[in-house]
């Protein structure tokens, strides 16, 4: 334990030095991933970040959803043009963020990805993150290739089908991941606070 | 012999052994078609855009060769995530398919994502399900045999027979209306598009996403209520994660088309 205490006071300067190793850092040094930087272990086989897909994030470039790895995640789909259920999913994802203080929320990332590849490009995903107030970080919302959108949702067990008016019929879960990328819990509770999830997090951050 | 040689020098012989053809794609023209399940409440039809389609399944012996090249994806080293325990189950090891896998039997226990490793690595992509749909709606001589009662129950028998029967060569079935062969009377088969199947377009009012799932709206929104076969083989993928691999279940590749 005191050694992982260690890492992490010597994360934030080597994060920066590997923020500036990569373009993609060096672009957004506001989404640096602060986290311990324990060699990377191989990864487990039930970790998402075994996918090898990669997300371009509203207004960002384009990241390995690995980079994702170090913290826990909080991650669901949904797609910017939805005006039944995705509301409510974006309010439920916030409402996360909001139950943890701040320290808590800093180390967390909450993962944003569209199923609508086609119409959902980065810079309309942007549009959508300021209209609902998603910053980033802690926030990220995603555009994925359309093969990529398929082999993410099928990892999370989300089932989606777009319907003859470009509507998409989905399941809406909120999915969990330890800092490794492993899926912990998961909830289906948007209308109101889910404490369990909560605590699952915060679980998480220890 | 186990001793002396290196598995890759073993794998190498069995791959030049193997009589398993290299995979055929044949083309499959466009077309409107009625799924069996339609698209939406006022959409019945749906275009398929002009594909290719593998004329046959993806064989053990033709499945060997990707993996020992693609050493990943070899029996054993497939991650959880991407293969359950079950994957390549019936092979006796990384680089031998053994008694209980035939180099021309079609290649089971294989996930969705192990099948679309070997398709992109094969130039092409998994069916998407209408492209599967609409390429196995045809018999021999017709591109949409579905309304004849003799077509669906010469299917339906084969769902009859116990699926611990083993599984016959692939290319042993008649040849459709496309050139494609086995889409029935074999093997069930991965689609992209899995995970699309049986979601209702009334799923989108907040609930159980599991209970949406599998509530059987699909089913009784089907067109042709009778097409047993459709149906069953929708209701098996929508039962399915993509890292299930299972006895009967293997894939075929397509390409081209807009998936």
């Amino acid at each position: 334990m005191s050694v992982a205490r260690r890492l992490r006071l010597t994360a934030a300067p080597l994060a920066a030095l590997l923020a500036l190793a990569t373009a993609a850092g060096a672009a957004e040094p506001a989404q640096v991933h602060v986290h311990e930087t324990e060699a990377p272990a191989a990864l487990p086989g039930g970790s998402l970040y075994q996918l090898g897909v990669t997300l371009e994030p509203a207004g960002g470039a384009r990241v390995p959803l690995e980079s994702l790895r170090g913290g826990p995640v909080v991650v669901t789909m949904f797609y910017s043009s939805c005006t039944t259920v995705c509301p409510m999913l974006t309010l439920a994802m916030q409402r996360v963020a909001a139950a943890l203080d701040e320290g808590e929320r800093a180390r967390v990332r909450f993962v944003m990805v569209s199923l609508d590849a086609a119409r959902d490009t980065p810079a309309r995903l942007e549009g959508f993150a300021a209209d609902h107030h998603l910053q980033r970080p802690p926030f990220i919302v995603a555009h994925a290739a359309a093969a990529d959108v398929r082999a993410i949702a099928a990892a999370l067990g989300i089932r989606y089908r777009q319907l003859p008016d470009l509507s998409f019929s989905h399941s809406s879960i909120i999915t969990l991941l330890d800092r490794d990328g492993v899926p912990v819990t998961r909830t289906a509770v948007l209308a109101a606070d889910d404490p369990g999830f909560v605590a699952s997090v915060r679980a998480q951050l220890r | 012999m186990r001793g002396r040689y290196p598995g890759f020098v073993l794998a190498a012989l069995a791959g030049a052994a193997l009589a398993a053809p290299a995979a055929e794609r044949v083309p499959v023209p466009a077309g409107d078609f009625a799924p069996v399940v339609a698209p939406g409440n006022d959409v019945k039809t749906v275009h398929v855009a002009a594909f290719e389609l593998d004329r046959r399944p993806v064989s053990n012996g033709e499945f060997l060769r990707f993996a020992t090249a693609h050493p990943s994806w070899r029996k054993g080293a497939a991650p959880a995530l991407l293969a359950d325990g079950q994957y390549l189950a019936h092979w006796a090891g990384a680089a031998e398919l053994g008694a209980g896998a035939e180099p021309e039997q079609p290649v089971t226990h294989v996930s969705w994502f192990a099948a679309r490793a070997y398709c992109a690595a094969a130039g092409g992509r998994l069916p998407t399900w209408y492209e599967w749909e609409y390429a196995a709606a045809a018999d021999e001589t017709r591109a949409d045999a579905r309304r004849d009662p003799a077509f669906r129950e010469r299917i339906l028998a084969w769902y009859a027979v116990p699926s611990s029967r083993r599984l016959p060569p692939v290319g042993k079935t008649p040849t459709n209306f496309y050139g494609v062969q086995d889409l029935h009377g074999v093997i069930w088969e991965w689609v992209e598009d899995f995970g699309s199947l049986m979601i209702s377009g009334d799923s989108r009012t907040q609930g159980d996403p599991d209970k949406l799932q599998y509530c059987g709206a699909g089913a009784l929104a089907a067109d042709i209520r009778d097409d047993y076969p459709i149906l069953m083989r929708m209701a098996l993928l929508s039962s399915l994660e993509a890292n299930f691999t299972t006895t009967n279940l293997g894939f075929r590749c397509a390409s081209g088309g807009s998936p």
